[in-house]
């Protein structure tokens, strides 16, 4: 029978080393439980529906060199004949151009509002400028409406009729039909379904397309493709040899899936979630050489003690179980007041960070874990002390 | 001198005689330090003030003079060019300068592959505001467009393979200029002119360009630019200068309190008038921004350096208190000899020398160690957070700075189990 009575008159008569122990704990499983709660946010993020198919739709990033052809009309002539050599590639299944990628942090956005009732003015919504099989690319359902299929000049004149998620449409015209309805950028013409566009938007699946001209190309332009499964591969090596076959005046910065896209667009998230993973691995080897350490170290110094109780009787068993139960109730005590760490924690944590609050299950699984890890490490020198002869200990006295 | 080797001989014995618990000890602070100097470096470096004897005399003019009503907004991050040119309709700053950034295409002739190269767009006081050294030639003679460049050293010697180029042509977006300049070396880490979007973690441009000449030809902003009006923004030279598009940064250098306090009369001045006139239908919100603070007024102060920075404190602190807690044991551990040279007379003082020995010699042992777990971590972070990856380099007040912690640390961890071994009562632990 284990006395606690005596492990805890143990632990006090080793106040200060018993309380460092306690501290680090204690930090440790807050370190734990919000690095946790920080991957597990990432995890979330990356694993959210896009509505997009992530792994067979590239998107090539790119910008003429020559002031000329970024001009109207020999850039409309540069980007029919970069498009016609993309869609004779064997495995491109459609290919749109557009002003930007979709899965961004931020881009071209404005404001959408009924023009007749500007209450649901909806701000920062991502603006598409691309060719009708856009759709077909992202592999996009007509919900309503019909997408025009001429591809709009800007003269500066007439209205481009606009294409709206249906998010946005149900947003900026509540409880009616979208479509025929007037908004700043021009009569709705279909409702789409939603995919993701700007992490800054908003709301991420708010978006407003228009079958148009790509309006300028400072900032570069895109060509958005679908390819058959399997081939996303191939068909990214060869693609910007295809485009510079087309017209070698122009600079390709990146040809990426849109699984990629949407790793970039949280790579700092998962960056400091690495980061703070690697570092918690750290506090557990830490904790780990605390314990083994402290086990040992313990063992030592009351050789003469477990030799005595050896003699009176105790088991190698019993013995065993009274090192390690020292240990778990360390463990518990710091993790009480690692608790508590922890909540402080999180709370410094969302004064910099975007972080959730910590649920209650997490530092419960990261004393778990905790107590796992010292159970491991104070095991060599528990037994170590179960080895103990009473004749050699007791010889002494 | 002789009495100090004695005692790192005594320390090297005490190793020898225990060494798993004296390499956890090491192994333990080496990782917290080392931890702590990869973000600590990023840390230092992120929050530098690039121009310490003057940062506090330069300011950003911010005010809400766009055409549409909105109350308690906040003024947008970027001017335009009327906007730019009210604010600079006075002789209070002792320098003034607009500006952006935009990106071109360099060749020395029109066969020539082109050169991808960041313009910044600007006027003359810029290099005067910033203090940024010219090689060869001098700044524009006023801020009128004129088809003259200035190069940073690094683009003449890439594109000319010579540094003194000044009067030799170029082309730049199938335009012609001419190089009225060429900047020696220069860097600002952070470049705090241009904090918007989180600029200032880039490195500084490539080519100069009068912004007159920028408006000319076109060059729209590679970083923030906003229409609040019907603008057509591929039209900068004419819309750009007339209507609301907004997409320029503007500094006022102002010497005295008594020059800011001018500054921003003017403006309350300005808002006041264009308020009367109509022109100004939404709240009036003027700030004059000190360079120090610009970083904070975007709200770009990356949050998760600071976070880390958090955490990595209280893994110091974890692996502070462990090593310790291993330091202790292990004096303890040598409490029998430590007692019997205190019974042969060895003086209190004499078991702190020693101590101290033991400082030194774990502190040397720590230090590289911790470096080199630093530099590893600087690796790591740059891979993971690359756009910090300017700021990751040492220099030596950096150094010394660490090398200072590293001492303390070391001191920390045995002052504790040392002043336990000198003071305890003697006889008890002879006992023991």
């Amino acid at each position: 029978m284990i006395s606690l009575h005596l492990i805890f008159k143990s632990m006090l008569r080793r106040k200060v080393v018993t309380s460092l122990l306690l501290v680090q704990l204690a930090l440790t499983l807050a370190l734990l439980s919000n690095s946790s709660l920080l991957a597990l946010q990432t995890w979330n993020q990356l694993s959210q529906p896009t509505g997009l198919d992530l792994d067979n739709i590239l998107y090539v990033s790119l910008k003429p060199t020559s002031k000329n052809l970024q001009e109207y009309p020999a850039f409309a002539d540069l980007l029919e004949r970069q498009l016609a050599a993309v869609r004779q590639m064997p495995g491109v299944v459609a290919v749109s151009h557009t002003n930007q990628s979709p899965l961004m942090e931020g881009g071209s956005n404005g404001n959408v509002n009924d023009e007749n009732n500007r209450e649901n003015n909806t701000q920062s919504v991502p603006q598409y400028t691309v060719s009708p099989d856009f759709l077909k690319v992202l592999q996009l359902d007509v919900l309503e409406g019909e997408i025009p299929q001429k591809i709009e000049a800007w003269d500066g004149e007439s209205t481009v009729p606009v294409v709206l998620t249906k998010s946005l449409a149900e947003r900026v015209f509540p409880g009616k039909s979208a479509i025929g309805q007037l908004t700043n950028g021009g009569p709705v013409a279909a409702v789409i379904e939603d995919f993701y566009g700007q992490r800054s938007a908003e709301r991420v699946m708010y978006n407003r397309l228009q079958i148009a001209q790509i309006y300028g190309v400072a900032w570069g332009y895109g060509i958005i493709l679908r390819v058959e499964p399997g081939k996303a591969k191939h068909i990214r090596s060869q693609i910007p040899d295809v485009l510079k076959t087309a017209d070698a005046n122009i600079e390709i910065f990146s040809v990426r899936t849109m699984d990629e896209q949407l790793h970039r667009m949280f790579r700092n998230e998962f960056g400091l979630a690495t980061l703070l993973a690697v570092l918690s691995g750290l506090m557990l080897l830490v904790s780990m050489i605390s314990s083994y350490s402290n086990a040992h170290f313990n063992a030592l110094k009351r050789q003469q003690e477990i030799g005595i109780k050896r003699a009176l009787g105790a088991s190698k068993q019993g013995i065993l179980l009274e090192m390690l139960t020292e240990n778990w109730c360390t463990t518990a005590a710091g993790a009480g007041v690692g608790i508590v760490a922890a909540w402080l924690l999180n709370q410094a944590l969302a004064l910099v960070i975007s972080i959730p609050a910590l649920p209650v299950w997490l530092p419960l699984s990261a004393l778990l874990m905790l107590m796992c890890c010292v159970t491991l490490a104070t095991w060599y020198p528990a037994t170590i002390a179960t080895r103990v002869s009473p004749a050699t200990a007791t010889k002494t006295l | 001198m002789e009495q100090f080797l004695y005692y790192l001989k005594v320390s090297l014995k005490s190793i020898r005689r225990a060494p798993l618990p004296y390499a956890l000890t090491i192994l333990i602070l080496s990782l917290g330090l080392g931890v702590f100097f990869a973000n600590a470096t990023f840390y230092y470096r992120l929050n530098a003030d690039p121009l310490p004897h003057k940062s506090d005399k330069l300011f950003f003019p911010f005010m809400n003079l766009v055409p549409y009503e909105c109350q308690n907004c906040e003024p947008p991050n970027v001017l335009s060019y009327s906007n730019v040119q009210k604010l600079s309709a006075t002789d209070i700053p002792s320098a003034k300068a607009a500006m952006y950034s935009a990106d071109g295409y360099l060749r020395l002739t029109p066969q020539q592959p082109p050169l991808p190269v960041k313009i910044r767009l600007t006027q003359p006081d810029f290099f005067r505001m910033f203090e940024v050294p010219f090689l060869h030639g001098s700044t524009w003679p006023d801020a009128s467009a004129r088809a003259e460049v200035i190069l940073s050293r690094h683009t003449a010697e890439k594109l000319f393979g010579e540094t003194d180029v000044v009067g030799r042509r170029l082309t730049l977006d199938d335009f012609e200029y001419t190089v009225s300049a060429v900047l020696a070396d220069w860097t600002m880490l952070p470049r705090l002119f241009d904090a918007n979007n989180n600029n200032h973690l880039s490195e500084v441009e490539d080519i100069y360009l009068p912004l007159e000449t920028g408006y000319d030809r076109n060059y729209l902003s590679n970083s923030q630019s906003s229409s609040f009006q019907d603008a057509d923004y591929r039209k900068l030279a004419t819309d750009g200068r007339t209507k609301a598009i907004h997409q320029l940064q503007f500094w006022v250098q102002l010497d005295t309190p008594e020059q800011q306090q001018a500054y921003r009369q003017f403006m309350a001045n300005l808002t006041a008038d264009e308020k009367k006139a109509g022109r100004h239908p939404s709240t009036i919100n003027n700030k004059l921004v000190g360079m120090r603070d610009i970083v904070a007024h975007f709200n770009q102060q990356g949050g998760d350096i600071k976070a880390f920075a958090l955490v990595t404190l209280l893994f110091l602190l974890v692996c502070l208190f462990n090593a310790s807690h291993l330091s202790l044991n292990r004096y303890i551990a040598n409490q029998y000899e430590i007692s019997l040279r205190r019974a042969l007379g060895a003086s209190r003082w004499h078991i702190q020398q020693q101590a101290l020995a033991d400082v030194l010699l774990m502190a040397g042992i720590t230090a590289v160690a911790a470096l080199l777990i630093g530099y590893s971590g600087i690796s790591l972070m740059n891979y993971l957070l690359p756009a910090n990856r300017l700021f990751s380099s040492w220099d030596w007040a950096l150094l010394l700075s660490l090398l200072a912690v590293t001492l303390g640390c070391s001191y920390l961890v045995t002052l504790y189990p040392s002043l336990r071994a000198s003071f305890g009562a003697l006889n008890q632990q002879l006992k023991e």
